[in-house]
């Protein structure tokens, strides 16, 4: 074998170089998902599956139109946030599978260069779930997400992106504190709040209690803006408002949890176990 | 060890404590590092040698900045490893014979990913990552995913990783464990090259005492988290009184004599054979030869046998 050359290291801290650190792992989600034929199920199968089951139940009930759409956003939601969420969480569940987190976290990498860009392939992900839920429920059951004009779709999708960061923040972060005993929280970490945040009812239904926890998920207030829209009262005031303000506490909340969990496997060295 | 000034040091450890603690609600505690001290000059190859469990691991990682110490100081290349860990990272990296990646990626894939977790951007990136495929021999599997490549071509592959920041530490936990001898000798002559040719302070750990003794220039020896014993392969040789072995076959009892000459550690005989235990064979063995002449015995047969690293760590096991 050859020597290798010595090469110069290039040089100094810049944003660019920033953006190049979290482009590894953008593209490092990018290169698994292209590889990987069960992709096609979480962005395609289980999407279009779980909308048209659902569409044709309500179809069943001859429920009236307002309400097809209701239930159908509804889906659209759990959707997009279940695929992009699963992004972030595979910036831990990648390298834990494939035994290799010590060999990345020996890179002067930051955990946001890690969640930054594995979420903006959630981003691409979730996107395309979205649209291709809106484009199949217009076609099956002539429902439009922007038969109101473009912005409260907008508004609902981008409130689902930034919700899915935060939810993927808490699954990493548990999975960083217990490593694979804890991988199912990225499967099943979304159904917690189907109960409570009015995926397919009015919030109003919930018992008083579980309104407050309602309260406390961004995803019930990005639903309540859209269907406002709809001519559905919202239980809370200024949805969108306080969608945003949570989704947004909550990713900042989630984020330290991660940065800390991971200071935690390097003392623990749950970060080492994790890559025996 | 050596007499080295601070920048000259590329690692300096004093009184590392590591203890893991684990279980719940029972925690239970092993002791992993107690006490660890020494320094690695710049531009050596140090070897951290210890049976499994000895805490080699435990040891680099925590140079590596990838587990934190409960007690003691570890600075590399003059940066605290807990208060500097980023910038210690930028210039060290590391290779485990361990070290797993991504299935479904290619080696080009991996080198790519790895030197973008560097900050590198294209113009350095890609004629690094081409360069580090051609030198390790991966080019011809550049395109081939993970989990089709042989187990050598992985370590080759791990190997080159480590050299996408052109690190000036390099740390290799256990680089040859579990590969076939032909390609473990590979391996280290690829160790051995880098060697001669850039100026790099290597780690090395391994349980292969051979490997320690053809590539380092000075080891320690770990036992359940403890130095048993440092310095140069051959100073150490010495010091725990391994010295070369010469066996002589010979008749009589006059063999007695020799353990009364300068430089002899030991003289034992069983059945006309008489072993004698030198500081060094090659300044001694004149000596001995002149000495049986001069009483006329007669030698029939003689051998000479240097220690091995093995036998130290034996010795020092005991």
């Amino acid at each position: 074998m050859a020597t290798p050359a010595r090469l110069e290291w290039s040089g100094d801290a810049s944003l660019r170089r920033e953006l190049v650190k979290v482009s590894a792992f953008f593209l490092r989600n990018w290169r698994m998902t292209h590889r990987n034929v069960f992709t096609v199920f979480e962005i395609v199968f289980w999407p279009i599956v779980n909308l048209l089951s659902v569409g044709l139940l309500i179809t069943f009930l001859k429920a009236e139109p307002g309400t097809v759409v209701f239930v159908l956003v509804g889906t659209f939601a759990l959707s997009t946030v279940q695929v992009c969420q699963l992004d972030v969480a595979y910036a831990a569940l990648f390298d834990m599978w494939s035994k290799s987190i010590k060999h990345q976290l020996v890179a002067p990498i930051q955990p946001w260069h890690l969640v930054l860009g594995s979420w903006l392939m959630g981003v691409l992900r979730g996107t395309a779930v979205f649209t291709l839920q809106a484009a199949v429920s217009h076609w099956a059951f002539g429902v439009s997400v922007l038969a109101h004009g473009p912005a409260p779709a907008a508004a609902l999708l981008v409130g689902l992106l930034v919700s899915a960061a935060g939810v993927g923040l808490l699954v990493s972060t548990l999975l960083m504190l217990f490593g694979l005993r804890a991988e199912v929280s990225a499967w099943s970490g979304v159904s917690l709040v189907l109960l409570v945040c009015g995926v397919y009812y009015p919030v109003s239904v919930l018992p008083a209690p579980l309104q407050v926890v309602a309260a406390a998920v961004p995803l019930t207030h990005f639903l309540e803006a859209f269907r406002a829209h709809l001519g559905y009262a919202p239980v809370f005031t200024a949805p969108l408002l306080r969608g945003y303000g949570l989704a947004v506490l909550y990713v900042a909340g989630g984020y330290a949890l991660f940065a800390w969990a991971i200071h935690r496997a390097r003392r623990t060295g749950m970060l080492l176990r994790l890559s025996d | 060890m050596n007499r080295v000034t601070t920048t000259e040091l590329a690692v300096e450890v004093r009184g590392l404590d590591k203890t893991f603690r684990t279980g719940w609600p029972r925690r239970r505690s092993q002791p992993a590092l107690r006490g660890v001290s020494f320094v690695v000059p710049r531009g050596a190859i140090f070897g951290v040698l210890g049976p499994n469990g000895a805490g080699k691991t435990t040891l680099l990682s925590i140079l590596a900045t990838l587990l934190l110490p409960d007690r003691g100081a570890a600075r590399v290349l003059g940066l605290d490893v807990i208060r500097d860990a980023h910038r210690v990272r930028e210039r060290i990296n590391l290779s485990s014979g361990s070290a797993s990646f991504l299935w479904s990626l290619t080696p080009s894939e991996i080198l790519d990913i790895a030197a973008r977790s560097y900050g590198l951007g294209a113009g350095v990136r890609r004629p690094r990552v081409a360069g580090l495929l051609e030198q390790f021999e991966l080019a011809a599997h550049a395109a081939v995913p993970y989990n089709e490549l042989s187990t050598g071509l992985k370590q080759r592959l791990a190997l080159a990783k480590a050299f996408v920041n052109d690190p000036e530490l390099l740390i290799l936990d256990e680089p040859t464990v579990g590969l076939d001898p032909d390609i473990s000798v590979r391996i280290r002559e690829q160790i051995a090259a880098l060697r001669r040719s850039r100026r790099m302070t290597i780690l090395l750990s391994t349980h292969y005492m051979r490997e320690a003794e053809q590539l380092c220039d000075e080891v320690v020896f770990l036992r359940q988290g403890q130095i048993l014993a440092g310095g140069e392969p051959g100073t150490l040789k010495r010091e725990v009184l391994l010295g070369d072995r010469v066996e002589f076959v010979m008749e009589g009892d006059a063999w007695r004599s020799l353990a009364e000459l300068p430089g002899v550690l030991a003289c034992t005989s069983t059945a006309g054979r008489v072993r004698v235990v030198v500081d060094d064979a090659r300044k001694r063995l004149p000596e001995l030869f002149r000495h049986l002449d001069e009483r006329g015995i007669l030698v029939s047969d003689v051998t000479v046998t240097e220690p091995t690293l093995e036998s130290v760590f034996i010795e020092l096991a005991r």
